[in-house]
């Protein structure tokens, strides 16, 4: 928790004779995140080179390519099957052997076939294209050539033009230009060209046809549809194929893909004639698991040793460490950046904070329902993991959104009867209850405002302390203090500026220092301490970097954009508003007061305005709502604290979801 | 608000009535222009970095969350706006 899984560098030495049993045992357990040899000589290293695959690597690598390729042709993905083992390895591998060649032979014919239909498809289109502009000329296309001594020639030209040699011409008028088609004797083609070029002329090849141009154009979209309806065909076989041999090919996928994982896994290690090593990380609880079972298969002949972790040059991979629950935001840390090994990891905090934003922001009870469905839907059809994780994610604001807008009272914008806002009114037009002064003046902005920047204070307070922590695990030497310290004076800073506007004007939700003796004019004891407090602040700050100082007015604009809390949820709250008042209040409404046939149109009218307008809004607020409770985590809050940029642990190995092992 | 309202009345000639009409009018002016105007500046902040974003995502598709959060940060000014606009009008 807070911090990544402890990782220990782990070495491994053996004969060359034991390289198979000790990758397939690795590959077993899933969890040795190989450190890739460089042959770039280090210390140690010397005479090491890298090694070469296993046998039988380009075979499966062949296989492999086939599998994708035929895959990729009938659109299979894996995480689109459902995950079931289906059958043993030896089954796959005899299933390969014997269904792999035929299937490729007829999802390749199939696919020659189309693309030669769609090749003819297509010149028979061009064709036509060619035709069409000649289809206003009523003269049979055979009469266009053929000739010894006559030149025909067509295009398109802007105006009328008149030839001065014995001609033949039609001329077919159109929109923005006419098609021309000439007949002219052959010797005077340089006065008609001339004349021609002169009027703008754009000319086109005259098709070598015969008949009718309206018969042939015809006679071709015939051709076309049938090639059409031929390919549609296929596109059905190719759909047949992949209905039936979909969970054969994610199979195969998956068990070659191991396969030449191992094979080739040697290219990673260091090798001589008669040896190899194998550098890389596995989780510190894991290591005695790991050590036991490589010294088993190969009854002895391995050497494993855990090395020392340097933590200024390596780079430790990382993985995540977080109760279950948080498990589903660090989708939303890998969009960031994943933390370095040596770093807290927020996950958890923001697996808490992330839903109450949300939640304040798009506090309603009714939107939380329609999000919460949404995210129940969707789980059919999204089927990866970070896509599964996005919804988890989704569904907990959903949850919070949902009781949010209990304590706000808010059910598609309206109020909840009988429900008091329990937290402070969001309601434009709340009517004033008997004797009750709170909810009388519609909105209580300036309570919800303060809210949200006190909501900023403490989570900027929070970024600035873990960022002392950071410092403090991170850092070195006489830089370590500094920069703890520093981390120190923004906080001091903060709070100082705090207690100066406290002790001049009272403000609701805050705590009120007017009382306090005064010193000079308005300020008062609270104002000197506050002043003291800012001034020791960026002392401190300047002391580590004195360019820091500049960044001082960030203090105020990071605090206040968590103001958009309040602001972007208003607005949501102000568009669901308009929308129920033209929904009901506009057209359903005075319609059920004076009822006619005529109404029941109106009533359909106000309802799909309703229903369009909110899922207008559902779109919104899920775009508000999330896009920016993140943003306040990526930029007010990391920023105080994060830099991010650990290297993402990927274990060797595989989670086998449709083989077995 | 009401016994300066009654001097500006006689001042200007107007009813209090017509003056507290004219103040929320005013209000709401100065509201739509804070809303307005931050409004177009964060869409002018936004249209150079949604168009680099639009070409980095292009290049690699990684950097799509990173891009949209830098895409939406000039959002900033539109909120500190709409923040200004609903102090104006509701308190």
């Amino acid at each position: 928790m807070l911090e990544p899984k402890q990782m220990s560098r782990l070495l491994i030495a053996a004969s060359r004779d034991q390289m198979a049993p000790v990758i397939a045992e690795l590959y077993r357990h899933n969890l040795f995140h190989i450190e890739d040899y460089v042959d770039a000589g280090a210390e140690g290293y010397e005479g090491f080179k890298i090694g070469t695959p296993l046998s039988g690597a380009s075979e499966k690598s062949a296989d492999l390519v086939k599998i994708r390729a035929i895959a990729n042709t009938i659109a299979v993905h894996a995480d689109d099957v459902d995950a079931k083992p289906s059958c043993s390895m030896d089954e796959l591998h005899t299933k390969i052997e014997r269904d792999l060649p035929s299937l490729e032979r007829e999802v390749e014919e199939l696919t020659a076939r189309r693309l030669k239909l769609e090749m003819r498809a297509k010149e028979l289109e061009q064709k036509i294209a060619e035709i069409t502009p000649f289809a206003d000329i009523p003269v049979d296309m055979n009469l266009y050539h053929g000739y010894q001594r006559f030149t025909t020639i067509a295009g398109y030209i802007s105006r009328e033009v008149s030839l001065y040699v014995p001609h033949e011409m039609h001329l077919s008028k159109g929109k923005d230009r006419n098609f021309l088609v000439v007949i002219f004797p052959t010797e005077q083609k340089g006065e008609v060209d001339k004349a021609l070029a002169e009027a703008g002329f754009q000319p086109v090849p005259v098709p070598e046809e015969s008949g009718s141009a309206r018969g042939r154009i015809e006679f071709y979209s015939g051709e076309t549809a049938a090639l059409h309806k031929e390919i549609a065909e296929i596109n059905r076989q190719l759909g047949d194929v992949k209905q039936k041999h979909a969970a054969f090919l994610v199979a195969c996928e998956e068990l070659l893909k191991a396969e030449v994982d191992q094979t080739e896994a040697p290219l990673r290690f260091a090798t001589t004639k008669q040896t190899f090593v194998a550098e890389g990380w596995v989780p510190v609880d894991k290591v005695a698991a790991v050590t036991n079972s490589l010294v088993y298969v190969t009854e002895g002949k391995v050497f494993v040793t855990v090395v020392p972790t340097d933590f200024e040059h390596d780079k430790v991979p990382v993985e995540y460490n977080n109760p279950d629950f948080a498990k589903p935001t660090q989708v939303l840390m890998d969009v960031y950046s994943r933390p370095r090994y040596t770093e807290i990891d927020p996950t958890l905090m923001i697996s808490i904070v992330f839903p109450l934003f949300f939640g304040l922001i798009l506090g309603d009870v009714g939107y939380g329902l329609i999000l919460l469905a949404m995210t129940f839907g969707l789980r059919k059809f999204i089927k990866g993991v970070d896509g599964q994780y996005m919804l988890d994610v989704l569904r907990n604001a959903s949850i919070s959104s949902i009781f949010f807008g209990l304590l706000y009272s808010e059910f598609l914008g309206f109020a909840i009867p009988g429900l008091k806002p329990v937290l402070f009114s969001r309601h434009m037009m709340a009517e004033a209850a008997e004797g009750e002064a709170m909810a009388s003046h519609g909105p209580m902005i300036p309570e919800l405002i303060i809210l949200s920047v006190w909501i900023g204070i403490l989570h900027v307070t929070l970024g600035r302390i873990l960022g002392i922590l950071n410092h403090a695990r991170q850092d070195h030497g006489e830089h370590r203090i500094k920069a703890m310290l520093a981390n120190f004076g923004w906080i001091a800073v903060m709070w100082g500026l705090l207690v100066v506007i406290w002790s001049i004007a009272p403000m609701p939700l805050m705590p009120d220092l007017t009382g306090l003796p005064a010193v000079v004019s308005i300020i008062n004891i609270g104002g000197i301490a506050g002043i003291v407090f800012a001034v020791l602040g960026i002392l401190l700050i300047a002391r580590d970097s004195v360019l820091e100082v500049v960044e001082l007015p960030t203090i105020i604009s990071h605090v206040l954009s968590y103001a958009r809390i309040v602001a972007v949820g208003f607005s949501s709250v102000a568009i669901a508003m308009v929308i129920n008042f033209m929904a009901v209040g506009m057209l359903i409404e005075p319609q059920l007061e004076n009822f006619s046939i005529f109404s029941i149109f109106i009533i359909i009218a106000g309802l799909v305005v309703f229903l369009l307008g909110h899922a207008l809004n559902t779109v919104l607020g899920i775009l508000g709502g999330g896009l920016h409770s993140i943003r306040l985590h990526y930029v007010e809050f990391f920023t105080k604290f994060y830099k991010g940029g650990g290297v993402k642990y990927i274990p060797f190995g595989m989670k086998r979801r449709f083989t077995e092992d | 608000m009401a016994a300066e309202a009654v001097v500006a009345a006689v001042d200007v000639g107007m009813t209090v009535e017509q003056i507290k009409a004219t103040q929320i009018g005013f209000k709401a002016i100065a509201a739509s222009i804070a809303v307005g105007s931050t409004g177009i500046a964060s869409a002018i902040a936004e249209t150079a970095i949604g168009s680099a974003a639009v070409g980095a995502t292009a290049e690699n598709k990684d950097v799509f969350g990173l891009v949209l959060l830098l895409t939406v940060i000039p959002e900033t000014i539109v909120i500190f706006g709409l923040v200004v606009a609903l102090l104006l009008l509701f308190v």
